[in-house]
């Protein structure tokens, strides 16, 4: 691609910038399912890849028959096509990100150019290097010519120069970054989406746990722990708060079973870095000194801290924690979420309670922000719907006939 | 191959497990049958039986004998 041909950057899957190719697909195009394909296939197949959850959970996603499910779910009711060049600039705190905006930008049938991280994460290193091994194949030349998987060190000319070329702008990153990416000029129907800093929490129904039989209970731990641990609460899907409903005696109860339920899960789970205990009790100190009535629940390690609050202060999503640190709020009628929700608010995960019921709720309520309702374990299950967008349709461009 | 013996297979070569064990194999009985396990597993059904499983099956599915009743929902039949 001419403008940006001479750009010194380091491509590390797909061709060089100067060889790309202003080549649209339609959504879902057979070359582009193909590719996604066998970067699955290839990935599964490895022995190692079960010491990576994320990099497996994105090949699981890319797998024939979930992309065939999404087809399906586009549906055919207006002509489509890519928009043309989607620049993606992925964030630093998910390692496996750039691969499913990466996806969702090919399936969408646009060019794709993506910004990954300087310094990739050995999962991350390991989707490119597959991709980039497939993307030299003759089978999947068509693909490769429409894509450049690249990284630069910090360098705002390179980030303008590859900005005005692009018809999307997939922007990843803290709210800083944003607003500094999106002051670079674009082209003037170029479309940015915007997934910009976020706050997820967790919605426990006190009687519901309680009668949970053993094998729900585990299936809520393992859940609850994959959406806090596996990215120790990085993510901005992770819950970072935990409203409770019920009685004060079924909650106390429920809080018991669940929070010794996880521990004990959590000892079966290799020792965390001293640093992250230090950083959660340094954390714990600034909550007291900073928010009226906050009570550091008792804790048996430094696994798990928890801090008890009879109301939620406003900026509660300022203060988060990391590593494994929760607050806790009885929300019955949830008058508190109500009062608190910003435009911010993102996942709230749920269990024995109706997820289609409290969107419904968020809805009529007229809520400031919750973009997603799923049950607890789904937090991190990223797919074409994120963030409130519909990315597929929003990245691709309807050829009208009427 | 047999649907049965494509079965076998789809366990043997996901889980490196010999196909003596099979028969009372759980979900989690192996270290290799984690979730990550499980998901190469369903994967590795769906292309060998050219079927899209349910979210609800796949949830379901947790030894070698439910996945066969499981199975027999799309039509692959396990004599």
């Amino acid at each position: 691609m001419k403008h940006i041909a001479d750009l010194p950057v380091r491509v590390i899957a797909g061709c060089g910038l100067a060889d790309l190719q202003n080549k649209t697909l339609p959504p879902y195009a057979p070359e582009a399912v193909a590719f996604l394909t066998a970067w699955s296939k290839r990935l599964m197949a490895r022995p190692d890849i079960r010491a990576y959850p994320d990099a497996a959970s994105f090949a699981y996603w890319c797998r024939p028959a979930n992309l065939a499910r999404l087809q399906r779910e586009l549906g055919r009711d207006h002509l489509r096509m890519g928009r043309g060049v989607a620049l993606h600039i992925a964030p630093a705190n998910v390692p496996v990100n750039f691969a499913y905006s990466f996806a969702f930008g090919l399936l969408a049938g646009n060019v794709n150019i993506v910004r990954v991280p300087e310094s990739l994460p050995v999962q991350a290193d390991v989707l490119c290097t597959v991709a980039n091994d497939l993307l030299t194949q003759p089978e999947h030349a068509h693909i490769a010519a429409i894509t450049t998987l690249l990284s630069y060190p910090r360098d705002d000319i390179v980030t303008q120069r590859l900005s005005a070329v692009a018809d999307v702008r997939l922007l990843w990153g803290g709210d800083q970054t944003i607003h500094h990416l999106r002051r670079m000029p674009a082209s003037p129907r170029c479309v940015d989406i915007a997934f910009a800093d976020r706050y997820s929490l967790c919605l426990l129904s006190g009687p519901a746990v309680l009668a949970a039989e053993s094998k729900a209970l585990k299936a809520l731990i393992i859940g609850f722990y994959n959406d806090v641990f596996l990215l120790d609460q990085n993510a901005c899907s992770s819950p970072h708060l935990v409203l409770w409903q019920g009685t004060t005696q079924e909650i106390e109860a429920a809080q018991a079973r669940f929070w010794n339920a996880m521990q004990a899960f959590l000892q079966t789970k290799a020792q965390s870095p001293g640093i992250h205990a230090v950083d959660k009790y340094t954390h714990l100190c600034r909550t007291a000194i900073l928010v009226k009535g906050a009570k550091a629940m008792p804790k048996k390690d430094n696994r798990v801290f928890r801090v008890a609050l009879d109301e939620l202060p406003e900026n509660i999503a300022d203060l988060r924690g990391r590593f494994g640190f929760f607050f806790e709020t009885i929300d019955n009628d949830l008058a508190q979420l109500r009062r608190i929700v910003t435009t911010r608010y993102q996942t709230l995960t749920c269990f024995g309670v109706d997820a289609h019921v409290l969107a419904e709720t968020v809805v009529s309520h007229g809520f400031a922000g919750i973009d997603r309702v799923v049950p607890v374990g789904k937090a991190m299950d990223i797919g074409v719907i994120w963030d409130g967008y519909d990315l597929i349709r929003t990245m691709s461009r309807i050829v009208a006939t009427q | 191959m047999s649907n049965l013996e494509n079965y076998v297979a789809a366990f043997t070569s996901t889980f490196l497990v010999d196909e003596s064990v099979l028969a009372k194999l759980k979900y989690q009985d192996i270290a290799a049958w984690d979730s990550v396990g499980h998901m190469s597993l369903m994967a590795k059904l769906e292309e060998t039986f050219g079927i899209e499983m349910d979210i609800d099956d796949i949830i379901e599915f947790s030894s070698f004998e439910v996945g066969r009743a499981i199975l027999a929902k799309y039509n692959v039949n396990m004599a």
